[in-house]
């Protein structure tokens, strides 16, 4: 199975700083990625290099088999690269109905125009569009949410509010940034149980950068560690747990 | 006309440009809010220097002395009653903040003088014009260039020698560290609106004897320091000066060697090729994407 | 089937609406028919300032340019007002969207410098190139006739431009509550949040700012007709000044807001006649004090309070949201997440 998304020597310099340093990465289709390491090791540094938020000093990077190095990332999302922040990023004044509609802006196709002139002002493709925001809710387990906002979201329900902007969109990767910070340990297992879901169910491939060592090791098919920016293992979450190079990376960290 | 003329005549516009500009840069750096109103500060120190020189009757440079002192004490009190509550709102909010204030001190400035245009009396009506060269300087010019120099001269020894200044720096750079460390970013905030005040203030009693006195007369003044501003790259106070200067120097060589017609119009030309071709401007820096 | 509410509430509006003239004296008509045009502009206004956040100082200009375009077809090429009016819109478009280019290359800073700029510029403009605006003279406006019947008079008048104001509304509305509408307002939260999710900035940005240019220009030519005669000096600050004291005071993003802001500041302007210094101030103090303490405006108060309805960007988002009640109640499907 050829890799859908790669990174070949992703290099990431701000100034005198090289927070990603030479990144390879393969990732095949359908499984769960974790990658993971200490705080600073540039894991969402990466993400944004992935994403095109943040300018490549050096590499290559791949994705459904196109060289994505130069696409804008606006282009990238289009492709198929949905992805959640490290901090919920939802638009406050908007309800999750609207927040969500958002994630699936290229898929529908309206045309204004056209739609201006259709003299009972309904329009089938939004329309479409509103009944997977509410299937998507529904798998997430936060239907009910619907037609509120933010403000009146607990933390948990906002982060799976996001997700479910970057699944609506039906990604074929869905690359999320920290989803269990801040979350409690059964909310932790519960975001466990749907991300595999999610990746069974739907097939989508999923990249996962995590602080919180019990999710990945638990979630993930395959594992890759970075330290200050560069790779320092990869493999299975049974290798990667008892590689010593990344016990020492995290000695002094409370996370097991 | 001749070049070397102009270019002096364009200095002393510039250097008003300049005060504009530099009081811009102050706010914009510590604040991160582009203070519309700044236009208005500069009326308002135009109209105090008036009512203390043609009313009053006193000397000019008490006018300018009490214009400086008024402005820089509006300055602190706008900082302290509008925009310290509303620090971490929206850039959209703050911004709106300084265009109502803009409207609002104009609206008020009108009350007692909108109905006349008002011309502040020529300072050297017996002084013939200084010749250096080929150039034809006026008293008036010099004034303001050396006003304008002696201003910027203490606020560079401000920002350098003095604890506040240091301060000042020091929240400009890192607002977060600042804090960390002890300074009162508050008192901070204040002062820098004191300071870009007494900037706009003193251009006010500088554009005073040049040009006619109108509630609206902000606006020009407004657009011109931005420009510098921007030109400067809105970043760094010595690029704001220079902004400011060149605009002023080109402003009049484009009068005297095309059209005075286009005069007005041809820092705007400027900017836009300037802005398209450079987005930073010519001092700024490229921005840095960061997440 | 639609809320029962909302069945009924739009046509009573368009009959009372239609009805309206007869009971008003030409004063009271002449003040309703700028509240009209203003409806227009705050709604070109708020969709780029409110809804895309964008801070750009050109509307006024560019009503300006509406005016002056319908204006000058009308007096001098004489032209019909059906063919002025788009005109007039199309001009406005084509020189707004060229605002859109400083908001993509710079910072956002510098889009104030550049709108502020070209505003003065196409005041200049205006005033000094007379052989084509005569100037300071102004130019006459002849009221608009179909097929040889006259709409001169403003209860005419009226009826021309609540059709226009009626349209544009209807389109506008349906703007904002599509993906265009929501990437808007994508654009003026979270620029990074929208390009992860596929919107374009850039031509999102161009389609705004043609956008907003395009209600300016029409609402500058209805402003034409409605007064019968404009000049230069009506479309500089003073008026910039109450196109942004409208929607700021009326609610950004929001389509009744935009209503609401015209119809309060073109009336109270009426009511302080004769003070333009204290209403200038009175416009700079209220817009200070909306935007602290009820940054959405009018509209936003009338909505917390209930008075108002939601406004949600998604078409039909009513009947869906009676469903949702409803399947909620039943309590199917839609598990409560702890």
């Amino acid at each position: 199975m050829s890799a859908l998304l790669t990174t070949k020597g992703v290099t990431v310099r701000f100034g005198g700083l090289t927070a990603v340093d030479n990144v390879d990465l393969a990732v095949p289709e359908g499984v769960i990625h974790g990658v993971i390491g200490p705080n600073g090791a540039g894991k969402t540094t990466f993400f944004n290099a992935i994403t095109g938020l943040a300018q490549i000093s050096d590499g290559a990077i791949g994705f459904a088999g196109a060289d994505i190095t130069r696409q804008p990332t606006y282009r990238r999302a289009r492709m198929g690269m949905r992805r959640t922040f490290q901090s919920v990023q939802l638009l406050p004044q908007l309800t999750v109905l609207e927040n969500v509609l958002i994630g699936m802006h290229d898929q529908i196709r309206d045309n204004v125009f056209t739609s201006l002139f259709r003299p009972s002002g309904r329009n089938p493709e939004e329309e479409e569009g509103q009944q997977r925001v509410i299937e998507t809710l529904r798998f997430l387990g936060i239907g009910e949410t619907l037609f509120k906002r933010p403000v009146e979201l607990s933390f948990a329900q906002q982060r799976f509010v996001e997700i479910a902007r970057a699944l609506v969109a039906k990604p074929r990767i869905l690359m999320l940034d920290e989803p269990a910070a801040g979350l409690s340990p059964p909310e932790v297992v519960g975001l466990n149980t749907l991300l595999r879901r999610i990746c069974t169910e739907s097939g989508i491939t999923i990249l996962l950068v995590e602080h919180v060592l019990s999710l990945v090791l638990d979630v993930s098919q395959r594992i890759t560690v970075l330290e200050n920016g560069r790779v320092i293992a990869e493999g299975t979450p049974a290798e990667v747990a008892s590689d010593a190079r990344v016990k020492a990376a995290y000695l002094g960290d409370e996370h097991a | 006309m001749d070049a070397l003329t102009l270019v002096v005549a364009g200095l002393a516009n510039g250097s008003l440009y300049a005060l504009v500009a530099l009081g811009l840069v102050l706010i914009y750096k510590t604040q991160d809010v582009v203070n519309f109103a700044h236009g208005e500060v500069l009326m308002i120190g135009a109209f105090i220097g008036y009512i203390v020189f043609q009313l009053l009757g006193w000397s000019y440079p008490i006018a300018l002395v009490i214009a400086v002192i008024a402005c820089g004490v509006l300055g602190a009190l706008i900082e302290r009653i509008a925009f310290r509550p509303l620090s971490d709102q929206h850039h959209i909010t703050l911004a709106m903040v300084t265009v109502g204030l803009s409207f609002a001190l104009k609206g008020a400035a009108r009350i007692p003088f909108g109905q006349d245009i008002y011309t502040f009396p020529p300072l050297f009506k017996d002084t013939p014009p200084i010749i250096v060269g080929t150039a034809v300087i006026s008293p008036q010019s010099l004034v303001t260039i050396g006003v304008a120099v002696l201003l910027a001269a203490a606020m560079f020894v401000f920002f350098r020698s003095t604890t506040m200044g240091k301060q000042m720096r020091a929240t400009q750079q890192n607002l977060m560290g600042a804090r960390l460390v002890g300074i009162n970013t508050g008192r901070i905030f204040s002062a820098t609106w004191a300071l870009a005040c007494v900037a706009g203030g003193a251009a006010g009693v500088l554009a005073a004897p040049v040009s006619l006195l109108y509630p609206d007369m902000g606006a020009n003044f407004l657009l011109k320091g931005f420009a510098a501003a921007v030109l400067g790259g809105f970043e760094s106070v010595p690029g704001a000066i220079v902004g400011g200067l060149l605009i002023g120097v080109i402003e009049m060589l484009f009068g005297g060697y095309v059209s005075t017609a286009f005069q007005h119009l041809s820092a705007f030309v400027i900017i836009i090729i300037v802005l398209f071709i450079r987005p930073q401007g010519l001092f700024g820096r490229k921005a840095v994407h960061r997440v | 089937m639609r809320s029962s509410i909302h069945r009924w509430f739009a046509p009573i509006l368009l009959v009372a609406l239609l009805l309206l003239p007869l009971s008003t004296d030409r004063y009271v008509q002449y003040i309703l028919n700028l509240v009209l045009v203003y409806v227009v502009i705050a709604i070109g206004l708020n969709l780029l300032l409110g809804y895309a956040g964008q801070f750009a100082f050109a509307h006024a200009a560019l009503m300006g340019i509406g005016a002056y375009t319908a204006a000058l077809l009308i007096y001098r090429l004489h032209w019909s007002f059906w063919i002025a009016l788009p005109a007039a819109g199309i001009v406005a478009t084509i020189i707004g969207s060229l605002g859109a280019l400083p908001a993509l290359r710079m910072k956002r800073v510098y889009l104030a410098l550049v709108t502020l700029a070209f505003a003065e510029l196409i005041q200049w403009v205006l005033i000094h190139w007379k052989e084509l605006t005569l100037g300071t003279d102004g130019v006459k406006v002849a009221a608009p006739e179909l097929f040889g019947w006259s709409f001169k008079g403003d209860h005419r008048m009226y009826y021309l431009l609540l059709a226009i104001t009626v349209v544009l509304y209807v389109i506008g509305k349906r703007i904002v509550e599509s993906r265009l509408g929501r990437s808007f307002v994508a654009i003026r939260e979270n620029e990074i949040v929208a390009q992860c999710n596929g919107i374009n900035i850039a031509f999102t940005k161009g389609v705004v700012f043609g956008l907003s240019a395009f209600y300016a220009g029409i609402g500058g030519a209805m402003f034409a007709i409605t007064l019968g005669f404009i000049v230069p000096d009506g479309f500089g600050m003073f008026q910039l000044v109450l196109h942004f004291s409208i929607v700021v005071i009326g609610g950004l993003i929001s389509m009744y807001g935009s209503v609401l802001g015209a119809i309060v500041l073109t009336t109270l302007p009426e009511l302080l006649r004769g003070f333009q210094s204290v209403q200038e101030m009175i416009f700079g103090v209220l817009l200070i004090i909306f935007v602290i303490f009820m940054p959405f405006g009018l509209a936003g108060l009338g909505k917390k309070k209930g008075i108002l309805p939601d406004e949600i960007l998604s078409r039909n988002w009513r009947d869906l949201k009676k469903k949702h009640e409803a399947s909620l109640a039943a309590g199917s499907g839609d598990k409560v997440k702890e």
